[in-house]
């Protein structure tokens, strides 16, 4: 008893002192201005900062005691911080992937930014980590909502920090514009709360639900779901995140993909399961259809692209639509009163979302490695990295076979828990449950199949071969700070993927908060323990292997019998993806133009170029007529405008009618 | 005793790799009027390019290097999962079908990587089929053995396989015969034979499999032989086992494993015959119509996971 008082004693401690820590590096910046100790003062606290996340959050995940920090002192409206083990696990979340972000980023802005700059990006840096942790831990209204604008908009400034040419600012605005659509879908759905919570903080939404009419709750269930879909980026709500995180500086990428689109997830477990405990009965299968379309049109965008981070944000997409497959078939096994299954497919959620954090932050800060050492991150651009760049490389590989699913790997244990939940499908008593479930298996497959194909292009074009350009060919090994982040991480992701128990023990704590009787099927719990016997027999075959097959003589490369190979002879990313690209064909729709200089002449062109686009049809079909008639409704409305001051007081005199006659008829 | 049987089995399954590979040349060629190398042929290729010298493009990194052996090291951890003449595999009470089906896609991963790093243009080639043909084969793979996990209520192979062995064979349900029909395509494409790839082609325009492991030379080349070889006995007995099982021992008695391990070589010789008949009897399909021959097995494999929801009852 007094070890857990003690535990509870030290999370608080530092949790309460990392919000300090986060909220005086502004003040710390403005005071030092250009002194470059007071940078690395900051890049420590900050680091510390995540670190102290981290372990408050691991800490408070054992305990079923709640840390509530209270605030509204300073705010108008009540302001409560609680920590309880949901708001820990994404707290754990946040802490571990921030950490090694700080890390990297204490070489990188350091070598990329004018000092005026720097101190900016760190000051937004520290707010928008303050914010997310805010996020997951606020227990009223108007904190959540003021940390969740706060996020939006510190992140935006972060995006604008590289400059701010009209095409950045355009993406910025698409950016601003869709957050701020979903940020008021989710204040709306906590409003609709308001008429039967006797107080604006989470218990009292709680305790509220009883009195909630059904069709309040649905209506509800569904703002919450649009509005932290277009902060996930579930598709067709995703156009801002392939525009957004590509041209942010590659460790705010990393945050933004690996922690900000987490938010949301925490955003819809909190209203889904603690204050909805399960949406309507169509729920799940709606989550469900919108996830698979996700997660199979991101993954196919994705490995069309050639721009690393690009392709890392579509990946990202791809990988919200798999955490989203498993939060629908939850919420299907949550109808059907099947917690067991409830239970691991929540599970499968929770864990990709905290393998995704790992995994994508050690992706994008290796993009950030890779463009500080080529200048470029174009995929057509790269090769002969692995040679030039071994420990970057070696991480992400690592990255790059979590993320395709590869077992012992941590990307593989929340697929194949993902998995087990659709396969636990074909147990529940409905019968359309019991096919649509487990066809299931065959989507994320193919998804699966799919991801491991790009990122076998992302390593094998970006990293092996011979290198396609100068910036490739000279490129040096990242200074030490950037490997030391890209190996924690990486070494994070094996940890899991090897002995998944270290987290699955603490998830099923927190599912257990949410969703009652419920505990883990036991042979999920006896997979775990096989797969440290599978990384022995893998690596143990494998390495007497390689002991045994001894020495090697470098010989060059057969050419066929010709003078030697190029660069440009080895397969380039586009052509990778030609095949998988020809036979989706109906997906991409690609563009072309063949322009053939001079004009008159086709048959003796001069210069001859060729550019093929993947358009974007589907999203413009969706989006096109709502932009139409926004703006058809605009012009419509431009005719009250007349300048006629005549006009206006005429206004002015029926609008006071109006109002004079609505008080009378009122009572 | 359990162990030693578990260890045996798969370690036949290993070593018995190459045999399986050389009947299946020694009946084609019958097939085709050829009187055929010797059945231990592929053995003795195996030594021969251990004792020969390997060559590495000097563009190649260190995943050039380990590739191969983290292949054949994947692919033995698939034979452990897959039982033989014991109806329990030495993983496979634990380990279940997902894990068997992505430790097959462990193993391509590292070698679509190995085949980058040679720096030439037909590895690239290789690994970009490979990547078209494996994706879409995903999906027939796994949702047919789900029918069968979902029929037997149980996930792990040797769950799958003890449920099929109290079944009668005269009482094999629509939804053995769809998913056995899906999955011997997807054996064929996984496995790199025809009508997918031509394990025999010299034409580097053609191949699939062999593009990709045209850099390497000596031990490394042995790996990956061995390692394919060893898959596609792997698949050959993971058939066996979820469709025809019976015949297997049901106790450690030596002769009744020895009846098991007859019943198994018979089945084995079946599969290699019907193999050999499609080998010499089909011609290889265009590139683009791979998507339709996994297509029609994704639509038989679906067909299965759905007609387990009438079967059940």
């Amino acid at each position: 008893m007094g070890n857990s008082q003690l535990q509870i004693g030290m999370a608080n401690i530092a949790f309460r002192s990392l919000l300090v820590g986060l909220g005086i590096v502004v003040p710390l910046l403005l005071m030092a201005n250009r002194a470059k100790r007071m940078r690395r003062i900051v890049a420590a606290l900050i680091a510390v900062c995540s670190l102290a996340a981290a372990m408050a959050g691991a800490t408070a995940l054992f305990q079923h005691t709640a840390i509530r920090i209270e605030l509204s002192v300073v705010t108008p409206f009540p302001f409560v911080l609680t920590l309880d083990q949901l708001s820990a696990f994404f707290l754990l979340l946040i802490g571990s992937a921030a950490t090694p972000v700080a890390i990297f980023s204490a070489s990188y802005f350091e070598l990329h930014y004018s000092d005026q700059l720097r101190n900016w990006i760190w000051g937004f840096v520290s707010l928008f980590l303050l914010s997310m942790i805010v996020v997951v831990t606020a227990s009223t209204i108007f904190a959540f909502l003021f940390a969740w604008e706060l996020m939006t908009l510190v992140s935006a400034g972060l995006v604008l920090m590289e400059g701010d040419s009209p095409e950045r600012s355009h993406n910025v605005f698409i950016y601003l514009l869709m957050m701020h659509a979903g940020a008021a879908a989710v204040a709306a759905s906590f409003f609709l709360f308001l008429p039967f919570s006797h107080t604006q903080d989470f218990e009292g939404i709680r305790f509220s639900l009883a009195t909630v009419p059904l069709g309040t709750r649905t209506a509800i269930f569904v703002l919450a779901f649009a509005g932290f879909g277009v902060k996930a980026g579930i598709i067709p709500l995703h156009l801002w995140l392939p525009r957004a995180h590509p041209i942010a500086p590659s460790p705010v990428s990393a945050l933004m993909s690996g922690i900000m689109l987490k938010t949301a997830v925490y955003g819809l477990v909190r209203f889904a399961f603690d204050f909805l405990g399960g949406g309507p009965w169509w729920s799940g299968y709606v989550v469900l259809l919108i996830a698979a379309v996700t997660a199979l049109l991101g993954i196919l965008y994705a490995i069309a692209e050639h721009d690393l981070k690009r392709l890392l944000a579509y990946s990202s997409v791809e990988n919200i639509g798999i955490i989203f497959l498993g939060l629908g078939t939850s919420l299907i096994f949550a109808a059907h009163h099947n917690f067991v299954g409830a239970a691991l497919a929540l599970t499968a959620a929770l864990m990709h979302a905290f393998n995704h954090a790992l995994f994508k932050s050690l992706l994008f800060l290796g993009a950030g490695a890779v463009s500080h050492a080529t200048h470029t991150l174009d995929l057509n651009q790269l090769g002969g990295l692995q040679r030039r760049m071994p420990a970057t490389g070696l991480a992400m590989l690592v990255g790059c076979c979590s993320i395709a699913g590869l077992p012992l790997f941590n990307g593989f244990i929340s697929e194949w828990l993902t998995f087990r939940s659709f396969v636990a499908g074909s147990t529940v008593l409905n019968t359309k449950t019991q096919v649509i479930l487990p066809l299931m298996v065959g989507i994320l497959a193919m998804i699966g199949g799919l991801a491991a194909a790009c990122f076998v292009k992302v390593f094998g074009v970006g990293f092996l071969g011979r290198p396609r350009s100068a910036g490739a060919e000279h490129a040096e090994e990242a200074p030490f700070a950037m490997r030391a982040s890209l190996s924690l991480l990486a070494a994070a992701c094996v940890c899991v993927g090897i002995f998944p128990g270290i987290l699955l023990r603490p998830l099923g704590l927190v599912i257990g908060g949410l969703i009652p009787a419920a505990g883990l099927p036991a042979d999920i719990v006896s997979f775990t323990r096989i797969i440290p016997w599978t990384a022995a027999i893998v690596l143990g075959i494998a390495g007497m292997a390689v002991l045994l097959s001894g020495g090697k003589r470098i010989a060059r490369t057969w050419a066929c019998g010709l003078p030697g190979l190029t660069s440009r002879m080895q397969y380039s990313s586009t052509g990778f993806s030609k095949p998988i690209r020809f036979v989706f064909a109906r997906v991409y729709r690609p563009e072309r133009k063949v322009e053939r200089l001079p004009a008159d002449q086709p048959y003796f062109p001069v210069s001859v170029s060729y550019s093929s686009v993947r358009t974007t049809s589907w999203e413009r079909a969706i989006y096109r007529p709502f932009v139409d008639l926004f703006i058809s409704i605009a012009y419509q409305l431009r005719r009250l405008q007349t300048g006629n001051i005549q006009v206006y007081l005429l206004y002015i005199f029926l609008a006071l009618v109006c109002l004079l006659t609505f008080v009378r008829f009122e009572r | 005793m359990k162990l030693v049987i578990n260890l045996l089995q798969a370690l036949m399954l290993i070593l018995g790799a190459p045999l399986v590979r050389g009947v299946i040349s020694r009946v084609k060629a019958r097939l085709q009027r050829r009187r055929g190398a010797s059945i231990w042929r592929p053995y003795s290729d195996l030594f021969k390019l251990l004792r020969k010298e390997d060559l590495v493009p000097p563009t190649s990194s260190v995943v050039f290097r380990i590739a191969p052996a983290l292949l054949l090291g994947a692919t033995a951890c698939v034979a452990a999962f897959v039982p033989v003449v014991w109806p329990i595999g030495l993983l496979a009470s634990r380990g279940d079908l997902f894990l068997l089906v992505y430790f097959l896609a462990f193993g391509r991963f590292f070698l679509s990587l190995g085949a980058f790093d040679g720096g030439s243009a037909f590895g690239g080639m290789g690994a970009s089929r490979e990547a078209l043909v494996s994706s879409l084969a995903e999906t027939p793979f796994l949702l047919a053995l789900t029918a069968i996990a979902i029929l037997a209520s149980h996930a792990d192979i040797s769950g799958m396989i003890g449920w099929t062995l109290q079944q009668s064979f005269f009482n094999i349900s629509t939804v053995h015969i769809l998913a056995f029909t899906s999955l011997a395509m997807v054996v064929l494409a996984e496995t790199g034979r025809m009508p997918i790839d031509n394990p025999t082609t010299h034409l580097e325009l053609t191949m699939i499999h062999e593009a990709m492991v045209l850099e390497y030379s000596g031990p490394s080349l042995a790996l990956i032989e061995a390692a394919s070889a060893v898959k596609l006995h792997a698949m050959l007995a993971l058939l066996i086992g979820l469709f025809m099982p019976w015949g297997m021992a049901s106790s450690y008695s030596g002769g009744e494993l020895g009846l098991a391990f007859i019943f198994y070589a018979a089945k084995v010789a079946g599969l290699i015959f019907v193999l050999a008949l499609i080998e010499s009897g089909v011609a290889k399909l265009r590139m683009y119509l791979v998507p339709d021959f996994l297509g029609v097995a994704s639509a038989l494999s679906a067909l299965a996971v759905i007609f387990t929801m009438l079967v059940k009852r």
